[in-house]
């Protein structure tokens, strides 16, 4: 879930919040996911200090409370790097998966 | 002049705002009235608020785990062990002690002695967490006494007879009871006992000179 939220919030750049991230994650995965678990995967990676966060200006629309932008840092993108990484050697050389390889 | 369809529900807002006890609780609330003021239904603002709520407090509690794996042991003792602990009533000598203090420590031993050997397991968990002190255990223990004498208590008076057949329900049900209740009773001693890890100073190693 981590790895998923921190992939969308790299892909969104500078506008990354709790819905546009949730929304990439429906678009991306096809599974909707509730805002309140998308704000506990943020809350554990900015205390691994893969991404910090940032303050918006309130708006009227939000009932008078401001957006929180999130950023990944360069351990975030060290650590995407890496997992993808290990994810594409346990990927390769299997037999079952060989198959469904795009 | 306000549209009430654009007013998400007070009431699940109010219990975001009490029940969400995290750093990003502004934004999130923030984040659902948007998505709510986007043609969501009531219905979809009230399991948003309550998935919230639910991963709040799970993440609350792997937080704390110490404080929930003593809650755990504690009530496993009561509902595991129950008799022993009142029966090793009989080796504290309340009786010496004057009245009312004999009713006292007759009325409070079994807690004392619950609580005291599912201590061990809050140390051991403040040890691993770098937070431990002494303070810690002794204020758990001494918070939990009467909460835990209430919470028996409580318990007996409201054991309500059970009609069903000598089946295996009408042991678990009472033991269930018993153990939530003694479950949250812990938990809530050992939370007011033990400040917050995020707060208390690293314990600092003793050299030996």
């Amino acid at each position: 879930m981590e790895l998923m939220v921190l992939l969308a919030l790299i892909r969104l750049g500078d506008d990354a919040y709790g819905v546009p991230i949730s929304k990439e994650l429906l678009h991306l995965t096809g599974r909707e996911v509730a805002l309140g678990s998308v704000y506990a995967a943020l809350e554990r990676l900015e205390e691994k200090s893969l991404v910090v966060s940032t303050l918006g200006e309130p708006t009227p629309e939000r009932g008078g409370r401001a957006k929180r932008y999130f950023h990944a840092t360069a351990a975030g993108l060290h650590a995407v790097k890496k997992t993808r990484t290990a994810l594409t050697t346990l990927w390769s050389g299997v037999p079952m998966l060989e198959g469904e390889r795009t | 002049m306000s549209n009430k369809k654009s007013d998400p529900p007070g009431l699940a807002i109010w219990l975001l705002q009490r029940l969400y006890r995290v750093n990003n609780n502004e934004a999130l609330t923030g984040d659902l009235i948007e998505e709510y003021r986007k043609r969501r239904s009531r219905g979809w603002f009230w399991k948003q608020v309550l998935i919230a709520i639910a991963t709040g407090v799970l993440a609350g509690m792997s937080r704390h785990w110490p404080h929930v794996c003593y809650a755990m042991t504690g009530a496993a003792l009561a509902v595991f062990a129950g008799k022993i602990l009142f029966d090793a009533r009989a080796f504290v000598p309340w009786w010496i002690l004057p009245w009312p203090w004999s009713m006292l420590v007759f009325d409070l031993s079994p807690s004392a002695l619950l609580s005291l050997a599912a201590l061990p397991v809050l140390a051991a968990g403040l040890q691993v967490n770098g937070v431990f002190r002494r303070a810690s255990l002794l204020r758990t223990w001494i918070i939990g006494l009467p909460l835990l004498a209430l919470s028996h208590y409580l318990l007996e008076a409201f054991r309500l007879p059970l009609v069903l057949p000598r089946t295996n329900l009408a042991v678990i049900v009472p033991a269930v009871c018993s153990f939530v209740v003694q479950f949250f009773v812990l938990l809530v001693s050992s939370w007011l006992g033990c400040r917050s890890p995020r707060h208390a100073a690293p314990v600092k190693m003793r050299t030996v000179s």
